[in-house]
């Protein structure tokens, strides 16, 4: 009994001391970081100050928007039209050429050198946005909406991959395993051991990407790489206001229409 | 019909699942083995088809030696072996003729089959399969929609449709209650007598196996520790098989049936 409470209370003591041990570390790591995340505020330049000071121009800015000037708005809806089809054709084409690179980098099913070898590849094109590709693309083949595509096609690519590869090493191994049982050849086990646990996910993929690709491509009419964009920066620079509110307004109304459809469907898919 | 030599089965890095196994099973039996979840019963039987790849040791198909054969030689005997499992391993979001299907797919021409075509005759054969588990009527259902010992029944009926000489069942009712148990095994009793297929069946159960099994092969810790008929099966191989450090629970299981 008494060596018992001699153990315990020797436990506690070394509890405490852990304790106070944990909170020096805490400090050490905290104080560094918080003054490194405030250098990072000074060289960011951020300061309520400047941001209160440039409040009334922002006021103006709005006010200049006001009303919208829907005299532009056949060029508005034309441009919303170019960016959702080339989020559409770059989105699908990509969603195709995705589909073997997500084989061949789920670990499941790729052996190991294939697996590593794509895997990389795509992670390293993963790290580069459509904006990046745009340009590229555009100095590459010239201005229009074919460059945007292009640009859509292969960041979309890269990270359906990604998506599909993870949802492959996530299906049940058992339907694969019997389906080998039966004596079906590889092909005939992906196609039916793996593909219908994984078509659902994939085509939910495809729709939140093209929602994505949708607000993406917006942006991409100012490198030159068609759409929407264009216009927007165009009227931007002319100071037009009234013009890019309206085209903006379409582009919301878009976009939102888009994401309605798209997440309803996509509900009923899983 | 089968015959299995000193098959052997290390998992990396060390853990011996298998240790030198020597069984023949001829035509039309009905062999259960039996064992503790981890005796090695379903390496045994997965090692079979070669879905687990064997260390060492050899199985042999109708004197071919399976150990050895090529990837085609080796699905011309996987398609005569069907094979159901504790989880029924159907494909959920497919429909339950799909799943039936998937038993033809060993015969079925590569690229037709790739597009989900089968032939009039494989359609015709799976449905009679479904038939005969007593799932007429559940062609067009999705297979998640069913029940435990529905989709087992499945499973069954795309082990038919195989037409195969040999069905292993891996604990084809561990996941279902003692009724459904009952059924299960009637239905695979039925189908080697009737059928004349040889059933080389996994279970832990002690009271199922000594129910069904003409023939029952005792497993522990990857060693065969019996092999005979039911009625010779005494207590003290019980409790060999059973009985042991590992369990408490096993090993007054085993007391009570040995006293």
């Amino acid at each position: 009994m008494t060596s018992r409470t001699v153990e315990q209370s020797a436990i506690d003591r070394l509890k405490i001391a852990q304790k106070r041990r944990n909170r020096l570390y805490f400090y050490l790591v905290s104080i560094p970081l918080l003054a490194l995340y405030g250098w990072f505020l000074w060289e960011t330049e951020v300061s309520l100050f400047r941001l209160r000071r440039g409040l009334p121009w922002m006021a103006d800015f709005l006010y200049r928007m006001v009303p919208p000037d829907f005299s532009v708005l056949q060029s508005a809806l034309r441009g919303a039209f170019e960016t959702f089809q080339i989020a559409v054709v770059g989105t699908t084409i990509a969603a195709l050429l995705a589909l073997p690179l997500g084989f061949l980098s789920a670990r499941n099913v790729a052996s190991p050198n294939i697996f590593y070898a794509v895997r990389s590849a795509i992670n390293f094109f993963r790290s580069i946005d459509t904006m990046v590709y745009a340009l590229l693309f555009v100095a590459a083949v010239g201005l229009g909406p074919f460059p945007g595509v292009l640009a859509v096609i292969t960041y979309t690519t890269t990270i359906l991959a990604k998506l599909y590869s993870e949802a492959i090493e996530d299906i049940d191994p058992g339907p694969v395993e019997a389906i080998t049982a039966t004596g079906a050849t590889r092909l005939q086990v992906l196609r039916f051991g793996i593909i219908p646990q994984v078509l659902p996910l994939f085509v939910s993929y495809l729709l939140y990407r093209l929602e994505t690709n949708i607000r993406a491509a917006t942006i991409l009419g100012f490198v030159g790489a068609g759409g929407v964009g264009f216009y927007i920066q165009t009227y931007l620079r002319m100071m037009n206001y009234p013009a890019a509110s309206c085209i903006l307004l379409v582009l919301v109304a878009m976009v939102m229409a888009v994401d309605f459809g798209s997440s309803r469907l996509r509900k009923r898919l899983i | 019909m089968i015959e299995v030599r000193d098959l052997t089965k290390i998992y990396p890095p060390d853990k011996l699942a298998l240790d030198q196994v020597n069984l023949k099973v001829g035509a039309g039996e009905f062999v259960i083995i039996l064992g503790r979840s981890g005796a090695g019963k379903s390496t045994l039987l997965r090692c079979l088809n070669r879905l687990v790849e064997p260390s060492g040791g050899e199985v042999f198909w109708d004197g071919m030696e399976v150990t050895a054969t090529s990837r085609e030689g080796l699905r011309k005997v996987r398609r005569e072996i069907g094979m159901i499992f504790q989880q029924f391993n159907l494909v959920k979001r497919a429909t339950v003729l799909e799943n039936v299907l998937a038993g033809r797919l060993g015969y079925a021409g590569a690229l037709k089959s790739l597009f989900g075509r089968f032939s009039v005759e494989d359609e015709l054969l799976a449905l009679e399969c479904l038939e005969q588990v007593g799932l007429a009527g559940f062609s067009e259902r999705r297979a998640d929609t069913l029940s435990g010992g529905e989709q087992q029944r499945v499973a069954i009926a795309r082990a038919l449709a195989q037409r195969p000489r040999v069905i292993l069942a891996d604990e084809p009712t561990a996941s279902l209650d003692p009724r459904l148990t009952q059924t299960i095994m009637d239905i695979l009793k039925r189908i080697n007598k009737e059928k004349d297929i040889t059933l080389i069946v996994s279970q832990h159960q002690l009271e199922v196996a000594m129910e069904y099994a003409e023939r029952i092969v005792g497993l522990r810790s990857g060693r065969v520790l019996y092999d005979g008929s039911v009625s010779d099966l005494g207590p003290e191989a019980i409790e060999a098989i059973y009985g042991g450090e590992e369990g408490r629970d096993d090993q007054s299981n085993s007391r009570t049936v040995g006293h």
